[in-house]
């Protein structure tokens, strides 16, 4: 396999735990709350989906417990978030902190010791599609990856023709828009927010799950690093869009792959400031689309039903 | 009385945790309480713990009262200690009382520096201030790895550090028999100076009143870009001045990674200071004590110390809903 090719499979590795995540995401904010929490979520996942594979010995069910991990965490947060009308931006940190915590402690407390142990499964393996694996350059690259990065990439049209074709993606859209107005057709926006904080939970955990479960096989404190922000980064650059989002978390897995790459090069500058580019590029598209930046109207807005 | 109350629950449901793990919960506080306040050397450790939580709390404090949402303190922490590190490791003949002392400035001025460009971003892009300092923050964080890589780096440490930096330019200790810096006595000057600021200065009034309602704001002639921008530098320069102290009293020298989570801590002991500068104090003491008796409670009765860090996430959701739950009633 030529370089390049060999680039985009790494680019598209890295990606494929950002992809989930930031779906979910987009899931949250198009309903009008902000999903800074989707680090703490997709580290529940990880933990979850681990644990649960290590004690039931079946990666099916492990990917279950991913989802429900996952879920759980966003359970507290849309319980805050939409039934207290807190702080969105803010409980998001809070539900990254109360992730990193309560990961970290049931690791060791699970399996009673002070240490963190070290709990091995065997990683999900790649399924090869008879006679499209087989293309050169493309088959290896899109046809013969592991179950959850197909997963992902089905999740992309799934989610976009769900949010622009179907009537519950109307109603989310509608929602995360104007959800006084959708109050008044008949939906219930809180029960609407409910159920999109938590299905971003469910996605974000799955993310978690591809780290710990598809592609290390294995469970370390804190070991999302960040992603669920990259994440966020992602939904941003992607325009809440999921087609979007995928683009710009290939974007974002490419420059880390190249990052990875170039560090035995005698460059001016070392791979750090290749890593800012991800940051930099969303700082700078949302500096570019700057007050024409279509943030969904009523994110970050509590909902009341009652009227003021 | 409510930030009281979420500590209490919060250590309720993490009793409950404790049970699961098969641990009892009554000898497992009293052994962080003990860790964290045995002797004058532990007191000494937690109090250098809460030094960089309470300086950037209240520059949060000050931004969060103008419904500012400023979470770049990782950031600002983490070039303030950069600056203070080149100041130091740039002019080691500095007389030792001036050079820390330019150092401090450094730290706080280039995290003011920060802050601000956040603030221009937001201002003149409109990009909402809660993505800028995020994203900012890691580029902080990657400006500092770099430099460790390149000019700022110790040859040869096998760690991505400074050199040792010359001891005239170290905070003194201030407790004998501890490793406490005068860290902590700037951080009370400025917990004074920032209420005063608040409660009893123009610039704290027009921040009350952005943070109340921006139209009043404009209607009674405060500039709400101004006001923006000058709470996001003030508090931009705490956080860089928490970082300067890091560096020059508990290090001695830029460590890759040194201010990590202390700006999310940060914000978390704004909201348990109930958004108040003098109540922060004692918010970040409680962190700084949570913190240190964590590892002695891990070590006396086998209880993992990242129990700490549910009980902050606990505390912080739990106040977060009741601000909301009253918000709301208020409103109504």
């Amino acid at each position: 396999m030529d370089a390049a090719a060999e680039l985009l499979a790494a680019a598209l590795r890295i990606a494929t735990p950002l992809l989930f995540a930031a779906l979910g995401g987009i899931l949250s904010e198009r309903a009008g709350v902000f999903a800074v929490g989707l680090e703490g979520m997709m580290l529940a996942g990880a933990f979850s989906g681990l644990i649960a594979t290590h004690a039931l010995g079946h990666a099916g069910l492990g990917l279950i417990a991913s989802v429900v991990g996952g879920a759980l965490l966003a359970v507290v947060v849309a319980f805050a978030t939409v039934r207290c009308y807190a702080d969105q931006m803010v409980t998001g940190l809070a539900v990254n902190i109360l992730a990193l915590g309560l990961t970290s402690f049931l690791f060791r407390g699970l399996f009673a010791r002070g240490e963190a142990p070290t709990i091995r499964v065997t990683p999900l393996t790649q399924i090869p599609i008879p006679v499209l694996g087989d293309i050169p350059v493309v088959g290896p690259l899109l046809f013969r990856q592991p179950v959850l990065t197909y997963v992902g990439l089905v999740l992309v049209f799934v989610m976009l023709v769900t949010l622009q074709r179907t009537r519950a993606g109307l109603i989310l859209r509608a929602t995360g828009e104007n959800p006084t107005a959708t109050f008044a057709s008949g939906a219930d926006p809180v029960h609407v927010r409910f159920v999109a904080v938590i299905g971003a939970g469910a996605l974000a955990g799955l993310g978690g799950a591809v780290l710990s479960l598809q592609q290390v096989g294995t469970f370390t404190d804190g070991m999302t690093n960040g992603r669920g922000y990259l994440a966020l980064a992602a939904i941003i650059v992607g325009r809440w869009s999921p087609p979007g989002a995928l683009v710009s978390c290939l974007l974002f897995g490419a420059t880390d792959a190249l990052q990875l790459r170039i560090q035995g090069l005698r460059l001016p500058f070392s791979s750090y400031v290749i890593q800012m580019l991800p940051y930099v590029v969303s700082l700078a598209v949302l500096a570019g689309l700057g007050r024409g930046a279509r943030l969904p109207a009523a994110i970050g807005m509590p909902f009341f039903r009652e009227p003021r | 009385m409510r930030p009281i109350l979420a500590v209490a629950l919060a250590l309720a449901l993490t009793a409950l945790l404790i049970v699961a793990a098969g641990k009892n919960p009554l000898l497992a506080y009293a052994a962080l309480g003990r860790g964290a306040l045995g002797s004058w050397d532990r007191i000494g450790v937690a109090l250098n713990k809460a030094t960089p939580y309470v300086l950037t709390g209240v520059g949060v404090t000050l931004c969060f009262r103008a419904r500012v949402i400023n979470i770049g303190g990782e950031g600002q922490i983490a070039l303030g200690g950069l600056a203070a590190t080149w100041i130091a490791l740039t002019f080691p003949q500095a007389p030792p009382i001036v050079l820390p002392l330019l150092a401090l400035a450094a730290g706080a001025l280039t995290g003011a520096a920060w802050a601000a460009l956040a603030a221009a971003i937001r201002l003149h892009r409109g990009v909402h201030e809660v993505l800028v300092t995020l994203l900012l923050n890691f580029v902080g964080v990657l400006i500092v790895s770099e430099a460790l890589q390149g000019t700022l780096g110790e040859p040869g440490a096998g760690f991505p550090q400074s050199p040792l930096l010359p001891r005239a330019s170290w905070l003194p200790r201030v407790l004998p028999g501890s490793d406490l810096h005068g860290g902590i006595l700037i951080a009370v000057v400025a917990v004074v100076l920032a209420h005063v600021l608040l409660w009893r200065m123009p610039f704290g009034f027009r921040l009350r009143v952005l943070g109340a309602s921006a139209p009043a704001a404009v209607y009674a002639g405060i500039s709400p870009s101004r006001t923006f921008f000058g709470v996001m530098s003030l508090a931009g320069a705490l956080a860089g001045l928490a970082g300067a102290v890091e560096v020059l009293g508990v290090h001695y020298r830029l460590i890759d990674g040194f201010s990590h989570g202390f700006g999310f801590n940060a914000v978390a002991i704004a909201l348990l200071g109930a958004l108040n500068p003098i109540t922060v104090l004692p918010a970040g003491l409680f962190f700084g004590f949570l913190e240190t008796g964590a590892l002695a409670m891990q070590r006396a009765v086998g209880v993992p110390s990242p129990l700490v860090a549910v009980i902050q996430g606990l505390t912080m959701i739990f106040i977060l809903s009741a601000m909301g739950l009253s918000a709301r009633r208020s409103r109504v």
